[in-house]
């Protein structure tokens, strides 16, 4: 249960408010970099942080992340032209530069200086590991840049996609980080999905549906372990990292590759779902990469020539209820990525957490709150800024391992929690 | 669909009633911890200690006793009977030896344990460890919290 108020302050991420200060000490995910492939190409309307932005690559292959409309009678700039290093309005041709500098006024003396008097509002655009980042926040606090291993690793090693999701990043986050829900929503998936199958762990999820959790606070946020009985009384232990505000990554399976997302708010009532697979120490094979595109996984199937995906509110996400009578999925809905959307948009775009009735498995999303809660009021007051801005905060991997049962698992699986480069992750 | 709009529609009376809880302070370092918590306003919460000297030697010391904060003395079975949860809190490093008592109590009766390590933030791994062994046998969730207002947090997030 959280009050009100402190429900609208981690879900509230517009200009001006404090949870939106939050996410703007970060950089965050703003598009795919195949959605500008090559110079001058058609530019790209973004949403984020309820912000409306336009996207472009120019002549020279810089990026640009700009207001969306013109500062001349507020025509949006999606229609403009991409042409010689900039984006030109086409209603009266006002031009601009990637960093949202007015350069040319037709219509004015080009001796008045008149162009040099106009800027649009515009955020850095970098290109990482095939993701396009943007930092939002004041540019004197501009940290380094992200240091995510799915981002570092070689380009042949990691597959990324994004997806719309109709609800409010915090429940779509709270989701990431609630282990518990794994024994029973998806666990129809656990030995037929081709990027899961045939790992040992799966044997020790499904023969043992009541983990026990520990919730252990870590630098940049929260390491979430979740244990099973294994041979010999030693635990099965599957830990996912949260990162703040949005990135949680999950356990590993077997030698399959590791996983997880970001949530990133387009507004306060929706968000983008980014979802990354990578492995350390070798390139994704063909069929994992058809599978990753296919939709298997934690990726979904979207319409063609959107981010939406094809299971959707509008079409009650293709529920079938003969496969949920079966047992084929747990609540009908095929897919884990759309068995969690499906039900995460269900509570409607902002849940009323003044309503619900938390119990004791759900500790990890109550620390999540409270640090989000603390390092908000640190920032606002103080103006401190919060965990997972740090590089040392980003470079975690989430760990399957098998430990003694007395063992805490934040010792023993403390250099497995590391990103090392071309070490191998520990998976079960 | 669920819409914003739609949500206006939503059932706004109250769907749970209070759980009872009792929260136990297993070590004299957890005590002083509790005992604020216990002057907070709660729904249906009752605030306990484990009373080493009753505890292991008193009357009935097989089954163990608690201690309210104003000196009544109580059974473990009699504390968790009335309770829809139990929530332990222990210092790092300091003797949660009373878990398994409380804990093989919960058990018996189905009770929800929940166990907390306070203090962790300038505790040694050493420390938190040896606590950590002896809470993890008997809860269903540990959680190993720096900040010791996470306490009053999750109480009220349970609703407690």
């Amino acid at each position: 249960m959280l009050r009100k108020e402190q429900n609208d302050l981690l879900t509230q991420t517009g200009p001006g408010t404090p949870g939106g200060r939050l996410f703007r000490s970060y950089w965050v995910p703003a598009l795919l970099a195949g959605e500008l492939p090559e110079n001058d190409c058609p530019p790209v309307r973004v949403k984020l942080l309820s912000e409306r932005l336009i996207a472009f690559r120019d002549s020279n292959g810089r990026y640009g992340l700009m207001d969306e409309f013109c500062a001349h009678r507020g025509v949006s700039l999606w229609f403009a032209r991409n042409e010689e290093c900039g984006l030109r309005c086409p209603y009266h041709g006002w031009k601009y530069d990637h960093t949202g500098q007015c350069v040319e006024v037709p219509s004015e003396p080009e001796a008045s200086g008149f162009a040099g008097k106009i800027k649009l509002k515009s955020y850095p655009l970098i290109e990482k590991g095939g993701v396009l980042w943007t930092y939002m926040g004041d540019p004197a606090s501009q940290p380094p840049e992200p240091e995510w291993e799915f981002i570092t690793v070689p380009a042949g090693h990691t597959y990324t996609s994004k997806r719309l999701q109709e609800s409010n990043w915090l429940q779509a986050m709270e989701g990431g980080i609630d282990s518990s829900h794994v024994s029973f929503l998806h666990r129809g998936d656990l030995n037929s999905d081709p990027l899961f199958k045939g790992a040992k762990g799966n044997q020790y999820n499904l023969s043992d549906s009541r983990p026990v959790f520990e919730v252990v606070e870590s630098p940049g946020g929260l390491y979430i372990g979740a244990r099973r009985n294994a041979e010999e009384g030693k635990y099965y232990w599957r830990i996912t990292q949260w990162v703040m505000p949005s990135f949680t990554m999950i356990a590993p399976r077997g030698n399959h590759s590791v996983h997880g997302h970001f949530w990133i708010p387009i507004d306060d009532d929706t968000c983008w779902t980014w979802s990354f697979d990578y492995h350390p120490i070798r390139e994704l094979t063909a069929a994992e990469l058809a599978a990753m595109r296919d939709g298997k996984g934690i990726h979904v199937k979207v319409e063609p020539g959107t981010y939406r995906p094809l299971a959707n509110k509008d079409n009650d996400y293709l529920i079938d209820r003969a496969a949920q009578k079966a047992g084929r999925t747990f609540s009908g809905v095929e897919g884990i990525g759309m068995q969690d959307a499906s039900l995460q948009e269900s509570m409607g775009p902002v849940v009323d957490r003044t309503k619900e009735n938390l119990v004791s498995t759900d500790n990890g999303i109550i620390m999540a709150r409270h640090r989000l809660l603390k390092a908000v009021k640190a920032l606002v007051d103080k103006g401190i800024a919060p965990p997972g801005v740090a590089g040392e905060h980003q470079r975690v991997r989430s760990a399957a391992i098998v430990l003694p049962p007395d063992q805490p698992f934040k010792d023993g699986a403390r250099e497995a929690m590391i990103a090392r480069p071309s070490v191998a992750h520990a998976s079960v | 669909m669920t819409t914003a709009a739609a949500l206006r529609f939503r059932i706004q009376e109250p769907n749970a009633r209070a759980r009872a809880t009792s929260v136990i302070a297993l070590d004299p370092a957890s005590e002083p911890f509790v005992a604020r918590l216990a002057e907070d306003r709660w729904n249906h919460a009752t605030f306990l200690k484990w009373p080493e000297e009753v505890g292991a030697a008193g009357p009935g010391a097989d089954e163990g006793w608690l201690t309210t904060f104003d000196g009544r003395q109580t059974r473990i079975r009699e504390a968790v009977d009335s309770a829809d949860q139990v929530i332990m809190v222990a210092a790092a490093g300091g003797r949660a030896d009373a878990a398994a008592l409380i804990g093989r109590a919960c058990s018996d009766r189905r009770v929800t344990t929940t166990a907390l390590i306070v203090g962790a933030a300038d505790a040694a791994d050493a420390d938190i460890s040896k606590t950590l062994a002896q809470l993890r046998p008997w809860s269903l969730m540990v959680v190993i919290a720096s900040s010791d207002d996470y306490v009053r947090d999750m109480m009220t997030a349970l609703r407690v």
